[in-house]
């Protein structure tokens, strides 16, 4: 993959190609005011309608500006449901999970990308086709693995056996290939072991990857809900997404608390995505449409 | 004489600093396995020795964790005379050719038009729409339930502008246009992202040379554009195919339990994970995912194929 072109230096280098007149450029731009619109409604829509009573939801004359707004479903839903442990499970959950994912694609990418031994690019080749292999299909024994492990109901049992991410992996991998090789080989005459070598002169040079990598993991797993559906049976450990989909297969779905609770576990991530956004962007081309 | 022992106790010497070598962890030839291992035990133990155990269970009549008869085929012949089995491969079928559809020609055609300068602030337009991303698919179900309900801000809008109002949740013929608009939200912005990057990378002096050939918008778009970006729409094409079979939040949350009406978003991982941990035939399940795979498996090949397979990827 390449990795260019989506930073604003490089935006400015691509001159305009021919002749834009003002009049396309207002026709497009035109176009993605109402496209945005239209892709940011559902997400106002979220948070407006989660600081409204459940009764100005449904109706057939939606009222679309901001008015009528308390934070009453909010505190009603900290006070049924208990929210707080599924925000702090789900923090340190997704945080547990990236750096764990990350540190051992970034020692595997490492290894692949950088020293050549019999079986390399078999190993890679497999490991990457193993990615086909649907997640569904590893379920059932997985379910009976971590069973027998004792790890159901456990945070390891959640967040090690995705550990071993192939897209991770390749996207370390890439990361590696561009580590320069003569400042590996004069550490080596400086007499550096190959591990201090690791860390003191590729991790350094790593860094922007391995944020963005730790972003991606993150919010994967932030936002993962099966796995982490047949680990947790138990509702204190559960992180938001199970949670939350507990609430929405009540037999009567209280629909107010579910957008607080919606809303409470989007606009933390969106605030944190203005923060992070060149992280954000670059590792979300990576995972694509729905693959685990 | 003493050149000859002299080689000889060399050779020794180094052959025994090999052996003492061979033994340390800090031996740079050992280095790779030892960066390697952690990666290498957990794939091992959670996605091979499952994968394995999946592919025994489907031979298998599994009673609880320990009482496993072997009963042949007996699962798979199970799921064949299935119909729910039939109907949630075509469920599954039609949905992610749905989205091959859409979700390829209109994310690209949207960052063609947000490539080189055709209008301001364009990253301004890709955050807008990449924002829908950030979302968890727990979230969007929520929100969609919200939005498309008989009394939603869908049909609000419809009547607002004059149509009629839709049972999107309810109609089963809407099951899977329903399922789609959510994907088309959801996916939109990150497939534009792939889009984005390709287009990045076409050289700018092609472009003048087939606008001082005459050629135009449209045809420099088909020409020049798409076949340049053809490896990373193969791409994306091959990671839809794989989202696409995988769908299972999405009918499984819009509706309550995920009884979709008359079984119209029942997908093949839904089905598997029912026949899992609703009705506890785990034989029976992992023959299902075992034919999911296999499927999965053939139709990526298929696609390889009529792409133009690995030449096309380069």
């Amino acid at each position: 993959m390449r990795r260019s072109g989506r930073s604003s230096k490089d935006e400015a280098a691509l001159a305009p190609v021919g002749t834009s007149t003002a009049w396309s450029k207002l026709v497009i731009a035109l176009l993605f005011l109402v496209l945005s619109v239209i892709f940011l409604a559902p997400i106002y829509w979220m948070t407006v309608g989660s600081m409204r009573p459940l009764g100005d939801l449904f109706t057939r004359t939606a009222n679309i500006a901001p008015t009528g707004l308390s934070l009453d479903n909010y505190w009603r839903l900290f006070q049924e449901q208990p929210y707080g442990r599924w925000f702090l499970n789900s923090v340190t959950q997704s945080l547990g999970f990236a750096t764990l994912t990350v540190a051992v694609c970034t020692m595997a990418g490492y290894a692949l990308a950088k020293y050549r031994f019999r079986g390399n690019n078999l190993i890679f080749l497999g490991i990457l086709a193993s990615q086909m292999i649907p997640f569904y299909l590893l379920i059932v024994s997985l379910f009976v693995i971590i069973i027998q492990l004792g790890l159901k109901e456990s945070y390891w049992g959640a967040i090690v056996p995705l550990a071993a991410s192939p897209i991770g992996l390749f996207f370390m991998r890439v990361y590696c290939v561009s580590i320069n090789d003569e400042m590996i080989d004069s550490a080596r005459v400086d007499g550096a072991n190959e591990y201090r070598i690791f860390w003191s002169i590729a991790l350094p040079n790593l860094r922007p990857g391995l944020a963005t990598l730790f972003i991606l993991f993150a919010l994967e797993y932030w936002n993962n809900l099966l796995w982490p559906l047949i680990v947790f049976l138990d509702k204190n450990n559960m992180p938001l997404a199970v949670g939350l989909a507990g609430v929405v297969n009540q037999y009567r779905v209280q629909y107010d608390l579910l957008l607080a609770g919606s809303a409470l576990a989007t606009l933390p991530i969106i605030a944190l995505f203005f923060l992070l956004r060149r992280q954000f962007m670059e590792g979300a081309s990576f995972t694509g449409t729905g693959v685990q | 004489m003493t050149t000859a022992s002299g080689e000889a106790v060399g050779m020794t010497a180094t052959r025994a600093r090999v052996r003492r070598r061979r033994l340390s962890l800090l031996d740079p030839r050992l280095a790779p396995f030892v960066f390697l291992f952690p990666f290498m035990s957990i794939f091992v133990v959670f996605r091979i020795w499952p994968l394995l155990q999946a592919v025994q269970m489907s031979f298998q009549d599994v009673q609880g964790v320990r009482v496993n008869r072997w009963i042949g085929l007996e699962n798979y012949r199970g799921i064949f005379d299935n119909p729910d089995f039939m109907h949630a491969m075509a469920n599954t079928f039609v949905y992610m050719i749905m989205t091959l559809i859409i979700l390829i020609p209109l994310p690209l055609a949207l960052s063609a038009l947000l490539d080189r300068g055709r209008t301001w602030r364009p990253m301004a337009w890709r955050v807008a729409m990449f924002i829908p991303a950030l979302t968890s698919l727990v979230v969007v179900t929520v929100i969609f339930r919200v939005v498309l309900a008989e009394d939603g801000l869908v049909n609000a809008t419809l009547m607002a502008i004059g149509l009629p109002p839709q049972g999107w949740l309810t109609t089963a013929s809407l099951t899977i246009p329903s399922l789609l608009i959510l994907a088309t939200w959801r996916w939109v912005g990150v497939n534009m992202l792939y889009f984005n990057s390709a287009l990045v990378n076409v050289s700018r002096e092609l472009y003048e040379a087939a606008e001082i050939d005459g050629a135009r918008g449209w045809q420099v778009f088909w020409h020049i554009t798409v076949p340049l970006v053809r490896p990373t729409i193969m791409f994306v094409l091959i990671i839809s195919v794989i989202g696409g079979f995988q769908l299972f939040v999405e009918p499984f949350l819009l509706y309550a339990g995920g009884n979709s009406p008359g079984g119209s978003g029942l997908s093949m991982a839904l089905l598997i994970y029912r026949t899992a941990f609703t009705s506890f035939k785990f034989g029976e399940a992992a023959a299902m995912g075992v034919v999911l795979a296999f499927v999965i498996l053939l139709v990526s090949l298929l696609v390889f194929r009529l792409t133009g397979g690995t030449k096309a990827l380069r």
